[in-house]
């Protein structure tokens, strides 16, 4: 799926068309969320939906199952925890030479807008290897519906 | 950049496509008792699917990102835009590249590169003269 994803690249490209519509109903107007942030926060996460549900997918390396609080209210997704790179970095007395620092480091909240008509109560999650996906199904009257055609 | 030609060629030369799109993962670089400490987050690599290699003196660290995902899922907004991982370094004469350790746990990739038993760093007693 992700490989998929690079048409989002700068979000008006030749597939920018069909996408729209999604696009309008998480963001509305297609105008920058007020809660999104720039490239390379942590974690990422990336929304992808099928025909009964949202789920959205956190990349957060590190963490484990306890690590991450999530909660939906109001249809707003809310995700707190917190990370610290190199645990244990300040025991000793003696203060080791660092190259590089470029992994998150502290306390983290990121909050995603959903769609409407999340059935909130039946929401799952679970992790694995650092990614932590979070299964949001829609309610019942709202999932797309086959309609048969009787015969006059 | 042609969307349509770029699906194509996908769909023509996978391995090579893969290839060229790939995340790369944000690095810690400390050192501690005669060694240098690599680590990397990679979310979403398991065991098996991460590679890390020595070359000469070339360090690369691979990974794939093995997500289960539902068919018929249709992607509405993504950060991590690529499967994969990839990140290389050099690595200096005095890295002991048959001793190197690597550890994956929870996403985060821990890679310990030992120095040659000659290069540690010894302390020089002055002696009171």
């Amino acid at each position: 799926m992700f490989g998929d994803l690079k048409r989002f690249d700068n979000g008006i490209g030749s597939g920018f068309d069909w996408f729209r519509p999604w696009l309008d109903e998480i963001f509305q107007e297609g105008a920058a969320d007020i809660r999104s942030v720039p490239r390379g926060s942590f974690p990422m996460i990336n929304v992808g939906r099928t025909d009964d549900a949202v789920r959205v997918y956190v990349l957060a390396a590190g963490l484990a199952q306890d690590d991450l609080d999530i909660s939906v209210q109001d249809n707003v997704l809310t995700l707190r925890g917190r990370r610290d790179a190199l645990p244990g970095e300040n025991e000793g007395d003696r203060k080791r030479p660092c190259f590089r620092r470029e992994r998150f480091d502290g306390e983290f909240v990121r909050a995603i807008s959903l769609p409407e008509g999340i059935d909130v109560e039946r929401a799952e999650a679970r992790c694995h290897d650092g990614v932590f996906e979070i299964h949001l199904p829609k309610r019942e009257e709202l999932k797309p519906r086959r309609i048969d055609i009787q015969a006059a | 950049m042609n969307e349509v030609t770029r699906h194509e060629a996908q769909a023509n030369v996978p391995a090579r496509e893969r290839r060229s799109r790939a995340m790369r993962p944000p690095v810690d670089i400390y050192e501690e008792n005669d060694a240098l400490f690599v680590v990397a987050d990679m979310p979403g690599v398991t065991r098996e699917g991460l590679n890390v290699e020595v070359d000469g003196n070339l360090l690369s660290i691979e990974g794939e990102i093995r997500i289960d995902m539902p068919e018929g899922l249709t992607a509405t907004y993504a950060e991590a835009q690529a499967q994969r991982y990839e990140r290389r370094f050099t690595l200096s004469h005095e890295t002991d590249t048959a001793a190197i350790e690597a550890r994956l746990e929870n996403g985060v990739l821990h890679l310990r590169l030992p120095r040659k038993e000659r290069h540690r760093s010894r302390r020089i007693e002055i002696q009171a003269a």
